[in-house]
């Protein structure tokens, strides 16, 4: 087995810390001897390539690398990528990448960037006087079908820990929200929604980064992308998350969430 | 100054130089930051009356790695010239911290008798610093990506400093790092001299660009730069293939220059603090013997003895300069010289609530090697996942062998240097606050 992990715009959209979704769904694939290949999705990167790609990661980006990418992303590239994403391959896409994956984004300053529509949502900077939405994050996955099958996975409601740093606000339209904030901003500070799921597609404002400390999102990405590729259903060999398990405690801990996040 | 003023700043001075004494004689701290902000609030000019007082002017040093250490090789090679000279020594470099370090040095009426200050800026501070500052030098070290959760982004940075500095009178001298591509760019935009510094050393080229970069793009019109190398993070030889772009000629020879202390990084520090002081006029030969006798700054390659152990302690606190603390020690133990490495990842204010940027360092090479890893701080369980992941062998009790989780600082400490032969280097990587507590721990005394 072997899966191709194709990671969008990696110089360009991989600001804050990112890179550690691509090398954990890497590892947790090596640590079961699933072979792996990376492939950086940029610039110099022709549209057909995107059909090799098993599982999707795109990450955030500084406002001028964001519109290098929306210039570059058109035409055949972004058909391929709709394809993908409509076919049902797996991906995870933060900060930056559900902005471009929505209708628009209306930055502080300049011309409304369009996105590329595959999510029905749209993004708003609110101006510069407005706070950025900073810090920990905590919400629950309650996206269809995707939070029953992460409870299977986990034997327990599936809490998501990470943390936010964006100023530009998501509103949804028609696109169901990934999860409902137990603890921080999420998509906009008001209406308590997370991110936005759709067909295999996860869409969060979670750095942090997303995976290494909710390894279970990880694996669901890999087993999905093995479903799909395979076509048949394939178990993951259990790995040792000792050390996620802690991470998350602490901050469960120090956020004084720990009957919180259990109940929610 | 007209009287008036002179009045009140006499006062607004003797109430700052009282609350100095307060803080002091209750051993609250050492008073870094509040007689600044006491006074700014009492007089509102206070930071321009006392910059104009400086003798022969004031020198400003701001980037995102290195102000410390290049402003503590600067402030000595002129000391060593016979100059009088004020630095803000602590690291308080926002405006209450400036004002502070200025105020230590005036009589009780508010007269500063000095010939150069130095004062490390936070680079998100300088327009507010010029407005109320004339300063002789702009040193811009380099602009690295950093606690983006107070700061925001590179580009936004560069783009403030270009609006305050152009309506600077002609005669500021600008220097900046050359092999800085958003710096090199920047300076190209400026009416004022610019002199720029950079290596010139081919053979210090990384086999690849890092992954912990975001300028590699053209600052002028967003092609993707073609570099012939790589010295660190995205400082090296490039230019834009596309519009001509390329980096400023360096104004001295790096091949000519020995080092200050170790790591690539530290060359250019030497380089950036060499230039002014060739810019004001002191002779070569006095700079080079600075550089050789030179020591660290507390926390910054600084060296210590404890219990017969010999201890270097490298601040670490963006993925730039953790890749680069980490290329040297790993070019140390592979010298044979050390075997034993402390990571603390805090998550306080002054290192960034945010920890995610470890997954932006190159931990792999940390891992790669023998010796043993010690992990602590407030974000342990963190770092020891970052490094886990730096594992694509999974051995049988999940676990890499040579990891060890300590999240008591003092007990990590002692096992750090229980595990460290008596002729080794202990190696600790520690955040800012990670770094004030580690010395506290070390040498028994607080510094801040």
């Amino acid at each position: 087995m072997e899966l191709t992990i194709g990671w969008l715009y990696p110089t360009l959209m991989s600001t804050y810390g990112d890179r550690g979704n691509v090398i954990c769904l890497q590892r947790r694939c090596q640590w079961r001897g699933i072979g792996v290949k990376i492939l950086p999705l940029d610039r110099e990167t022709e549209a057909d390539r995107l059909e090799t790609v098993d599982v999707i990661v795109g990450g955030g980006a500084q406002d001028r690398q964001q519109e290098i990418v929306m210039r570059d992303l058109k035409g055949a590239k972004v058909e391929r990528l709709r394809q993908k994403i409509e076919q049902g391959t797996p991906g995870v896409f933060t900060c930056g990448s559900p902005q471009l994956l929505g209708h628009y984004y209306e930055p502080a300053l300049g011309e409304k960037i369009e996105g590329l529509g595959i999510l029905d949502l749209v993004s708003k900077h609110p101006g510069f006087n407005a706070r950025r939405c900073i810090g920990n994050v905590v919400f629950e996955i309650t996206a269809s079908p995707l939070a029953a099958e992460l409870s299977a996975m986990l034997g327990e409601k599936p809490v998501v820990i990470g943390f936010e740093n964006h100023g530009g606000r998501t509103y949804l339209n028609s696109t169901a929200p990934l999860g409902r904030v137990i603890q921080g901003y999420g998509n906009n500070g008001q209406d308590k929604t997370e991110g936005a799921f759709y067909r295999h597609a996860i869409a969060t404002y979670s750095h942090g980064p997303l995976l290494p400390k909710n390894p279970f999102i990880a694996d669901w990405l890999i087993q999905t992308a093995l479903r799909e590729k395979y076509q048949q259903e394939i178990s993951l060999t259990k790995l040792d998350d000792t050390l996620a398990r802690s991470a998350r405690e602490a901050l469960f801990k120090r956020l004084e969430l720990t009957t919180a996040a259990k109940s929610a | 100054m007209q009287l008036a003023d002179r009045v009140r700043l006499g006062l607004a001075v003797a109430a700052a130089k009282a609350v100095t004494a307060v803080v002091r004689g209750l051993r609250l701290g050492a008073a870094s930051v509040l007689p600044g902000e006491i006074a700014r609030r009492l007089h509102p000019r206070m930071l321009s009356l006392l910059c104009q007082q400086v003798k022969h002017g004031v020198i400003l040093v701001v980037g995102t790695n290195g102000k410390t250490t290049t402003s503590l090789l600067l402030r000595t090679i002129l000391e060593k010239s016979g100059y009088r000279v004020i630095h803000n020594e602590t690291g308080a470099n926002l405006l209450n911290g400036l004002i502070t370090a200025l105020l230590a040095e005036t009589n009780v009426i508010g007269q500063l008798n000095r010939d150069f200050a130095i004062l490390e800026v936070d680079e998100n501070v300088l327009p507010l610093v010029l407005k109320a500052c004339r300063p002789r030098f702009i040193l811009g070290l380099n602009l690295f990506r950093d606690q983006l959760d107070r700061y925001g982004e590179v580009d936004t940075i560069s783009k403030r400093w270009q609006d305050t500095i152009q309506p600077l009178p002609n005669d500021t001298v600008i220097v900046l790092n050359g092999d800085d591509p958003t710096l090199s760019f920047l300076g190209q935009q400026l009416p004022q001299k610019v002199l720029c510094f950079g290596l010139s050393e081919p053979e210090l080229y990384l086999d690849a660009i890092p992954h912990a970069v975001d300028s590699i793009y053209c600052p002028s019109c967003g092609h993707l730069l073609d570099y012939a190398g790589v010295y660190l993070s995205h400082l090296g030889d490039y230019h834009c293939p596309n519009c001509g772009f390329h980096k400023s000629k360096p104004a001295l020879d790096s091949q000519d220059w020995p080092q200050i202390l170790i790591g690539v990084y530290n060359k250019y520090n030497t380089l950036a603090a060499g230039l002014v002081a060739t810019e004001i006029g002191i002779a070569t030969d006095l700079i080079f013997e600075a550089i050789k006798n030179f020591r660290a700054a507390f926390g910054r390659a600084e060296e210590l003895t404890v219990q017969g152990k010999h201890i270097r302690i490298l601040l670490s606190k963006n993925p730039v300069g953790m890749n680069e603390t980490i290329r040297a020690v790993k070019q140390i133990q592979q010298s044979g010289q050390s075997s034993t490495t402390l990571i603390v990842l805090n998550d306080r204010i002054p290192d960034g609530t945010d920890v995610s940027w470890i997954w932006d360092v190159d931990t792999e090479p940390l891992m790669a090697g023998g010796g043993t890893l010690i992990v602590s701080g407030d974000r342990v369980f963190d770092m020891a996942l970052r490094l886990n992941y730096s594992h694509c062998e999974l051995d049988t009790n999940g676990k890499p062998e040579k990891l060890i989780i300590e999240a008591d600082l003092e007990k990590a400490i002692a096992t750090a240097l229980a595990l460290t032969p008596a002729d080794k280097t202990l190696h600790i990587l520690p955040t800012y606050s990670a770094m004030l507590e580690v010395r506290q721990v070390l040498t028994g005394r607080k510094i801040l």
